[in-house]
């Protein structure tokens, strides 16, 4: 009997290795462990005809075998149960995974991130502004007195007289540099506001605004700077181009323009048939700006440069109409 | 600011550059073209046609049948004009053509006679409105020419985005002399000589009142002015640039402010009372003038005028008064060319609600030097025109003349400045191509002579500007600054928003942005009472609409926004989150406090979009908020939330927008730094959502002074831990989280942490009570403890439960 008990555990234990799926669990629950008729069962029964000073130690070792089996029985049990892919031929490895999904951070935010760690790894401080500014950072200390004609440039919104939501992220220019000296170097990403709404503007988005200073900084640091960092931004070298433009904070002032990175320069929809796609504005420091925070022009020279993080952002990832950033459909945000 | 291509070679030759070469080197010098139009492209395809016999047509009196020479062939054409003969040399547009008005030609039968293509009139190809017969072209010319070739009009428009410092190129000729910085021909002058006026013996005079308003006032007359049409090559050019021709004068001072960027103004001199202009502001009582275009616009003190010997005529540099205008009468004209000051231009132009050409033009600047020689130009061409004779002399009168602003240029600051190696002579060679005067004053230094037109360079580094777009800024090298190191300072609101959003991201959230400004309703909707702090707002004076109007107090409304939008979209089960800064009143007005807030929503389906396949179907409550909150307190190293911060749920304040039911406020100290639970339902009703909503909001400056715990390494136990579970009846009312931090407070030796695992009601449960179960780990640092230890210690928590909690045993359960 004893050997018989041996057996089944040692039959039972590897069946039980081989169940797959909730029939054959069943089918080994009913034969080896089933009320009637149940291989265990049986032995149990027969335990009355054996010698009696045998019984006590076979009946606890039937007992302990009927326990150990009971229990690799549920770790089964609950092993298949936890995978649902049993099927006749195993488990269904094509189902899919189990996991708690997750959320993304807002296709801007990432691209904002993305800028100012690009300028951070080149050893450039991150600062923020306030959004609400007053008049004086956000023109006049930019050499942009009340009735200059570049004014027309910015659509404001005013709160009062001096005060207004800024237009651009260079008030932080005059603000950084009036409470630190040279050398620096400062990225300021943030929102900026403008009367402005239609299929390529909303009134609000998003700015990274740069500006290093220090003695000797020339406009070919300006290109090299920009350089770098737009075939960074872009994963790949593309063609750039500085073009001379107009900043009345800047002197002199660029604007930047990559090869289309739709068409690759060939002319399409997007760069308007030019091959080439305006990404940010920059320039040498106007004297002005730096005399009216206390810098000598002569000592010091420094860049500063501007640009749009939903543009870039449109660029990188091909959304094609601004408007969609701000109406936080799910079905815009999983995709980034 | 736009020309065509002829207007410009008028100026300049430009022989072998293309249309789109001009435009890419204008752009790559600052004067950004936005488009290259040519001009009758739609006439591209109808030729020059040779008519050879006429005869008449078999089956209609009117019409004839032509046998026409297209150049390559002969066609039969029917004609209906009366001027057909044989031998004349007209235009035909053959089968496949589509004309300027849409007519398709195609080959047809006339009333049984087959044509093959169409003759033209001048109107069928929108040249003019002449419709009395065909086209007359030069009886010399070669059938088979394109149209526009054989009348000269090949043309392209050009048209610049022109930045606001470059006046001088708002003109034909200031972009010819920009073109003179690429093309090698030589730049033509506006006129060949200048008739100096004296002001002697003119028949008017004219006073300056205001010259820091008026620097130059120069004015002619013309007598025995015939108004009619200007001539059609005028017209074409005028359309060209969008501008539309009124009459030979109009056009005229039209043509010439295009051309030389000098804005003129025509008055009809016999309307003009006195014989005198007098420039002023108005006087007492001058509270209105009519405009030409019919306005009656409000005068204030501030404006400068125009008058005649009585009464205001023109609104100065802005536009001129309907009483003085040039009418299909008018005889003897004044034609006014002016310099008047920017600013009070660009004021008046603004306060009057007017851009036009002329204000456009003076609010940036005009040359003072220009008016006598756009003068000038325009007598030269009303007398050309409009058969005019002009009064001999005219005046002129220049309070405001100045020398010639005279620059030191230091060539070592050029190449510093730039990053780039050029020598003396070639900065003065750039310098020269666009009509600075330059010498040298030593071996590294330039002395530049500014010309008058150029108001937009003062001082060294604008003519360093000038260097660097002649040079070209794609011929200036390329370098990396040479820096000191330093550790730039984080901003540590930045990287805890940083990590606050991370956090989020990982639970599941959706990063939102709304904009900054909102509907003033959102207030209502919220619920928020009169004296809410959050209803002091910051109000915009010029918002797009009512909607976006106000400077967001919270960022809750913006979310729920998104939710309803996500929900129409059948997007339900919703995880959003928001970090964005709020604006609150700061006392003494100015600039709002701008706080940066955390607000994050959970709506619809706890595990929304997870595979069905695992996880059950169940609706997101409140714990699913909280527990977001506490891992992202938790993330912030804001370690054991609930006894750093008080989590109050019976607070003597809920949030107006929460459900009393289900709110939560948090608190640092007594400072409420944030709230959680239920949306309202009265909100969720104002926002059209019809599924609950549960929130937390953030105040994450605030979180700022939070203390925080850095990571700090605890020893890995050496000693197995004891567990033993408790389970507990007590009063429904009695928070499970009390008892918690009962067993806590009792700071029993080796007590190492307690958790909840079930919390049952109902039966056999007495009614107005639950069972709670506790789950309590025991553990020493020294030792493996014994069960009479652990049992000791166990008991005295039990115990005490029992008095404080009015607990007792759950039946069939052990303590």
């Amino acid at each position: 009997m004893e050997q018989e008990l041996l057996k089944l555990k040692q039959e039972a234990e590897e069946a039980l290795a081989h169940v797959a799926g909730t029939d054959q669990l069943e089918a080994f629950r009913v034969k080896f462990l089933g009320r009637k008729g149940g291989l265990l069962t049986g032995i149990l029964r027969q335990l009355g005809q054996v010698a009696p000073e045998d019984r006590p130690r076979l009946g606890q070792m039937a007992n302990d075998i009927k326990l150990s089996l009971e229990t690799s029985f549920d770790d089964r049990k609950a092993l298949l149960s936890a995978t649902v892919g049993e099927g006749v031929g195993g488990t269904d490895y094509s189902l899919p995974g189990r996991y708690l999904p997750f959320g993304k951070l807002h296709p801007v935010t990432q691209v904002m991130e993305e800028i100012c760690s690009i300028f951070e790894g080149l050893g450039f401080a991150v600062a923020e502004g306030p959004d609400v500014e007053t008049d004086h950072y956000n023109f006049e200390a930019l050499n942009i007195p009340k009735h200059h004609p570049a004014r027309d440039m910015h659509d404001t919104f005013y709160v009062t007289d001096s005060t207004l939501l800024r237009t651009h992220t260079s008030p932080m220019q005059a603000r950084i540099m009036e409470r630190q000296d040279p050398p620096l170097r400062y990225v300021v990403p943030g929102k900026v506001y403008r009367c402005d709404s239609d299929i390529t503007h909303t009134p609000m988005f998003h700015q990274v605004e740069g500006l290093l200073v220090d003695r000797q900084v020339s406009f070919a640091d300006l290109k090299g700077v920009l350089t770098s960092f737009t075939h960074k931004i872009f994963e790949r070298e593309l063609p750039l181009r500085f073009r001379p433009s107009y900043f009345p904070f800047t002197e002199p002032s660029a604007e930047v323009d990559v090869a289309c990175v739709i068409c690759g320069g060939n002319g399409c929809r997007v760069c308007k048939r030019t091959g080439w796609l305006e990404i940010l504005g920059s320039g040498l420091i106007d004297p002005e700006v730096l005399k009216m925070v206390g810098y000598d022009p002569d000592t010091y020279s420094g860049f500063a440069f501007g640009l749009g993080v939903e543009r870039i952002a449109m660029l990188k990832y091909g959304i094609d109409d601004i408007r969609m950033y701000y109406e936080n459909d799910l079905r815009f945000l999983c995709q980034f | 600011m736009k020309f065509t291509l002829s207007w410009l070679n008028q100026f300049i030759a430009t022989d072998g550059l293309t249309a789109a070469q001009i435009a890419d080197n204008l752009t790559m010098l600052g004067l950004e073209v936005d488009s290259v139009i040519p001009l009758f492209a739609d006439l591209e395809e109808v030729l020059t046609a040779k008519v050879k016999t006429v005869e008449k047509h078999p089956d209609a009196d009117k019409l004839t049948v032509c046998a026409v020479d297209t150049g390559t062939e002969t066609v039969q054409v029917v004609c209906g004009a009366p001027n057909v003969r044989p031998g004349m040399v007209t235009a035909i547009a053959l089968p496949g053509i589509k004309l300027p008005d849409g007519t398709k030609i195609k080959k047809s039968k006339v009333r049984g006679v087959v044509s093959a293509g169409m003759l033209c009139s001048a109107r069928e190809l929108g040249l003019s409105n002449d419709h009395q017969g065909l086209m007359e072209l030069d009886g010399q010319l070669a059938a088979g020419m394109p149209l526009i070739d054989a009348l000269g009009m090949r043309d392209t428009m050009i048209e610049v985005d022109l930045t606001p410092n470059r006046s001088d190129c708002a003109s034909v000729r200031g972009i010819a002399r920009e073109v003179g910085s690429f093309a090698p021909a030589a730049l033509k002058p506006l006129v060949d000589s200048v008739t100096p006026l004296t002001g002697r013996d003119t028949g008017f005079e004219v006073v300056i009142v205001e010259p820091d308003l008026c620097p130059r006032y120069a004015a002619r007359k013309l007598t025995n002015v015939t108004i009619g049409p200007s001539p059609l090559w005028m017209q074409q050019r005028l359309a060209a640039v969008g501008m539309r021709p009124i009459n030979n004068i109009v056009d005229i001072s039209n043509y010439v402010m295009l051309e030389s960027g000098q804005p003129m103004h025509a008055f009809d001199f016999d309307t003009l009372h006195g014989l005198a202009i007098v420039v002023r502001r108005p006087r007492a009582g001058e509270t209105s003038l009519t405009t030409l275009d019919g306005s009656v616009r409000q005068l204030d003190a501030e404006m400068l005028l125009i008058c005649d010997a009585e009464r205001p005529v023109a609104v100065a540099g802005v536009m001129g008064g309907l009483d003085t205008e040039i009418t299909e009468s008018t005889t003897t004209i004044l034609l006014e060319s002016a310099c008047f000051n920017p600013i009070s231009i660009r004021r008046t132009a603004r306060k009057l609600g007017i851009s036009s050409e002329a204000s456009y033009r003076f609010e940036r600047g005009v040359d003072r030097n220009l008016a006598d020689s756009a003068l000038e130009r325009a007598v030269n061409l009303i007398v050309e025109l409009a058969g005019a004779q002009a009064d001999p002399d005219g005046v002129d009168v220049y309070p405001g003349k100045m020398p010639l602003l005279l620059l030191h240029l230091r060539v070592g600051r050029v190449c510093d400045l730039l990053g780039a190696e050029l020598s003396r002579d070639q900065i003065a060679q750039h310098l020269t191509s666009i009509e600075f005067k330059v010498r040298p004053l030593d071996a590294t230094t330039l002395e530049v002579e500014v010309p008058s037109f150029r108001i937009d360079v003062e001082r060294e580094i604008d003519l360093i500007e000038e260097v660097a777009r002649l040079v070209g800024y794609n011929a200036i090298p390329t370098s990396q600054p040479v820096i000191r190191m330093d550790s730039p300072k984080q901003d540590p609101l930045r990287s805890l928003r940083q990590k606050a959003a991370q956090a989020m991201v990982a639970q599941g959230f959706f990063e939102a942005i709304n904009y900054s400004f909102v509907a003033e309703s959102h207030l209502d909707l919220c619920r928020l009472a009169e004296d809410d702090p959050r209803r002091k707002v910051t109000r915009l004076i010029n918002p797009l609409s009512e909607e976006l109007s106000i400077m967001r107090s919270l960022l809750l409304p913006g979310l729920l926004e998104n939710v309803r939008r996500n929900i129409n979209f059948q997007q339900p089960d919703i995880r959003l989150f928001e970090t964005g800064k709020i604006f609150l009143h700061k006392q003494g007005g100015g600039q709002p406090e701008e706080r940066l807030h955390l607000c994050a929503m959970i709506s619809g389906r706890r595990y929304g979009e997870a595979e069905p396949l695992y996880f059950a179907t169940q609706e997101a409550d409140f714990f699913d908020v909280k527990g977001a909150l506490t891992n992202l307190l938790s993330a912030l190293r804001i370690a054991g939330a609930e006894e750093t911060l008080v989590f109050d749920s019976q607070p003597q304040q809920v949030q107006p927008y929460c459900d009393p039911t289900c709110a939560v406020v948090i608190r640092n100290g007594e400072l409420v730094i944030g709230s959680l639970g239920k949306v309202h339902p009265e909100t969720l009703k104002g926002f059209g959502i019809k599924q609950a909503v549960y929130f937390f909001e953030m105040d994450l400056d605030a979180l700022l002074d939070v203390d925080r715990k850095s990571p700090c390494f605890a020893a890995l136990p050496k000693y197995p831990a004891v567990k033993r579970d408790i389970s507990l009846v007590v009063p429904d009312a009695v928070p499970a989280g009390d008892l918690l931090r009962a067993i806590q407070a009792q700071q029993q030796k080796y007590l190492e942490s307690v958790e909840i695992f079930d919390v049952y009601r109902g039966k056999p449960i007495q009614g107005g009570h639950k069972s709670v179960a506790l789950s309590v780990t025991y553990r020493s640092a020294t030792a493996t403890l014994d069960d009479q230890s652990v049992d000791k210690i166990h008991g005295k928590i039990v115990n005490t439960l029992m008095t404080e909690f009015n607990a007792r045993y759950r039946e069939g359960a052990e303590a």
